[in-house]
């Protein structure tokens, strides 16, 4: 097998070469960052638990509770407890420095989010000051905080009256132990922001953005929806319970069909790129004719000749693939990080993504080289030492 | 003293279609060219020479009749043996060149050795050799663009023989070359008839290139015209219908 000329022919038209390489790359790469983007959309609500519930308003996710709800919700037979949660919605210095806050009960959250694992400082520190936080090990380690820092936060859905910042002091750090909560988040007291709202201290909505239930052992999910549902059914505001998956989900369907739409572009790039490779490989076939016939007249056989332009076309597809993959791999970290400022937790180039990547490049030297190289093997010595192409 | 044919065609028959309609290139044919021969054939266009060529070296096969070369009857033999048959037997010489652009010289000339079971040093060494026998041994590391048309023609005289075939088949070889590298390239073709013992076909409009062979073999619409002896072949040539 001549390899040689198989590694030269590749190169032959280098502007060529260079241009269909790089357009497998990019597909490569889009397809992998597409399909982990989905799968981080798609992560949270795989991860979601199923013991816990999710109480919003019927009307929209933006209108907030009562918070005297809570007492009653607790009542009812299959809650274990409940903790409210409510979007805080500010900014570190600068709106770009975006990160998640959740003002919760304190004392409640490592319950109801048993995935959070204090690593540095003390839950009982947390629960015990009213302005104290906790924070993500990656939301530390972007902004280099550490416990017993004050972090000076601006509240954009709720801004301080005098126009000061809101200060909270770390009290922990924590670890996330599951992909539906992420390492970029600040929890803190949500007593603390209720209370500076009735002081005036800071202005915005009262309430509650959602109770967080936590069922209790052996309690059905349906059947304590249902229950919490019918508690609210004649006001004065009515709830939309639900399981936090379902929740999760609800937030991806938020974003509309991107899923789908992330998948659709993903298929349509590489559909392009499989036409774009086919003109390539038909082109460099007429090319070959002639080489070919010569070739055969030094006693190749029609194998070399399949095994020829079939090379040609999986070693361009394969070298294009491998390089996306890398760039995929490469850029997995920075992408994972910025993502994670917007909640999506499990953003992974995984094995199987790259696999799938250079897979599906394969597939497309393999189907692009298919029919040259049979029409390369079916030459005929004469016609093709005849061809001036 | 007779010597023995080392190419042997009997009632050979060749036919094309062309446009729907069938041209019979080559006609009954009989002609037998002896071991170590150096023959021309001439004949106008469309007279078969090149078809005959292609059919004594294995790259087309007739439609009647049989070619036998050196005692293997090739229309009998399949693609893939006709294939190794190839590589093992001929050496080819075409007008064109027929080098691969994207390969050295050495390259080129190493390229029907790949077919053989020798290790890479000792096929860099044939070509080394081969390309010496030529007079180019300083342009292994040239493209074919980088040579003049004479000296690619002698690469590939050096890929023709580089596998030591019994036979060396050269279709025009002299149709794009100026006079004097021309001239070279016969000369070497019959040195490598003289001192090598090779057969040599040639297929030519040249009548210098002609002279330069011991018989030429006139064609015409595909029939054998006559055979015209030049010059004597050491110790015995005969060249027979």
């Amino acid at each position: 097998m001549p390899w040689l000329l198989l590694f030269r022919n590749l190169f032959a038209h280098p502007v060529r070469s260079l241009l269909t390489l790089g357009s497998i790359v990019v597909a490569v790469f889009l397809i992998c960052f597409l399909r982990a983007m989905v799968g981080a959309l798609e992560a949270g609500v795989e991860a979601s638990s199923q013991r816990r519930l999710i109480v919003q308003s019927a009307v929209s996710l933006f209108v907030n509770l009562p918070t005297s709800y809570q007492t009653k919700i607790e009542a009812v037979p299959g809650v274990d407890s409940s903790m409210k949660m409510q979007w805080f919605g500010g900014y570190y210095q600068d709106p770009s420095n975006f990160f998640a806050q959740f003002g919760v009960d304190a004392e409640r959250l490592l319950r109801a989010y048993p995935e959070i694992e204090i690593v540095e400082g003390s839950a009982l520190d947390f629960e015990a000051r009213r302005s104290s936080c906790i924070i993500g090990e990656q939301l530390a380690a972007d902004f280099g905080w550490s416990v017993g820092d004050s972090i000076p936060m601006v509240g954009a859905l709720y801004p301080r009256a005098d126009g000061s910042t809101w200060n909270f002091e770390v009290a922990g750090i924590y670890r996330a132990l599951s992909n539906n909560v992420d390492d970029r988040t600040m929890w803190f007291h949500f007593e603390y922001l209720e209370r500076s709202l009735e002081t005036g201290g800071a202005l915005g909505p009262g309430g509650v953005g959602v109770f967080v239930l936590h069922l209790a052992p052996g309690a059905d999910a349906t059947g304590v929806m249902a229950r919490v549902d019918a508690l609210f059914e004649n006001g004065p505001q009515r709830v939309q319970t639900t399981t936090e998956s379902e929740f999760q989900r609800q937030f991806v369907t938020m974003l509309g069909s991107v899923p789908t739409l992330l998948s659709s572009i993903g298929g349509g790039v590489l559909f392009a790129i499989a036409l774009a490779t086919f003109n390539t490989m038909l082109m460099a076939s007429r090319e070959r004719t002639h080489s070919i016939g010569i070739l055969k007249a030094l006693g190749f056989t029609h194998r070399t000749a399949f095994a020829l332009l079939m090379g040609e076309s999986l070693l361009l597809c394969g070298l294009g693939g491998a390089i996306g993959v890398a760039v995929a791999l490469a850029i997995d970290g920075p992408v994972r990080g910025f993502l994670m400022s917007y909640g999506f937790t499990a953003f992974e180039v995984a094995p199987s993504t790259a696999a799938l990547g250079l897979g599906l490049a394969l597939s497309v030297g393999l189907l692009a080289g298919l029919a040259p190289a049979i029409g390369a093997a079916r030459l005929r010595v004469v016609e093709a030492l005849r061809f001036e192409g | 003293m007779s010597v023995e044919a080392i190419i042997r065609l009997v009632g050979v028959e060749r036919t094309y279609r062309k446009g729907g309609e069938s041209v019979r290139v080559l006609d009954d044919l009989d002609l037998e060219v002896p071991r170590g021969g150096y023959v021309a054939l001439m004949g106008p266009s469309g007279s078969g020479k090149t078809t005959l060529l292609n059919l004594i070296g294995g790259l087309d096969k007739a439609d009647g009749g049989q070619v036998i070369v050196d005692g293997e009857d090739l229309t009998r033999l399949g693609q893939g043996a006709l294939a190794r048959w190839r590589a093992a037997s001929v050496g080819f010489v075409f007008q064109g060149f027929n080098l691969m652009p994207v390969l050295t010289a050495q390259q080129n000339v190493e390229l029907p050795l790949l077919l053989t079971n020798l290790s890479r040093r000792e096929r860099r060494e044939h070509a080394r050799h081969a390309l010496a026998l030529v007079g180019l041994d300083d342009r292994r590391s040239h493209r074919p663009k980088q040579l003049s048309g004479g000296q690619e023609q002698r690469v590939a005289i050096a890929r023709a023989l580089v596998t030591d075939p019994i036979l060396i088949l050269a279709d025009e070889p002299t149709g794009d070359l100026d006079r004097d590298s021309a001239g070279a390239v016969l000369e070497l073709l019959d040195k490598l008839n003289r001192e090598s013992d090779k057969t040599i076909v040639m297929v030519t409009h040249d009548p210098r290139a002609a002279d330069s062979a011991r018989s030429i073999v006139h064609l015409d619409k595909g029939r054998l015209e006559r055979i015209e002896d030049r010059r004597p072949l050491e110790p015995a040539d005969s060249t027979t219908t």
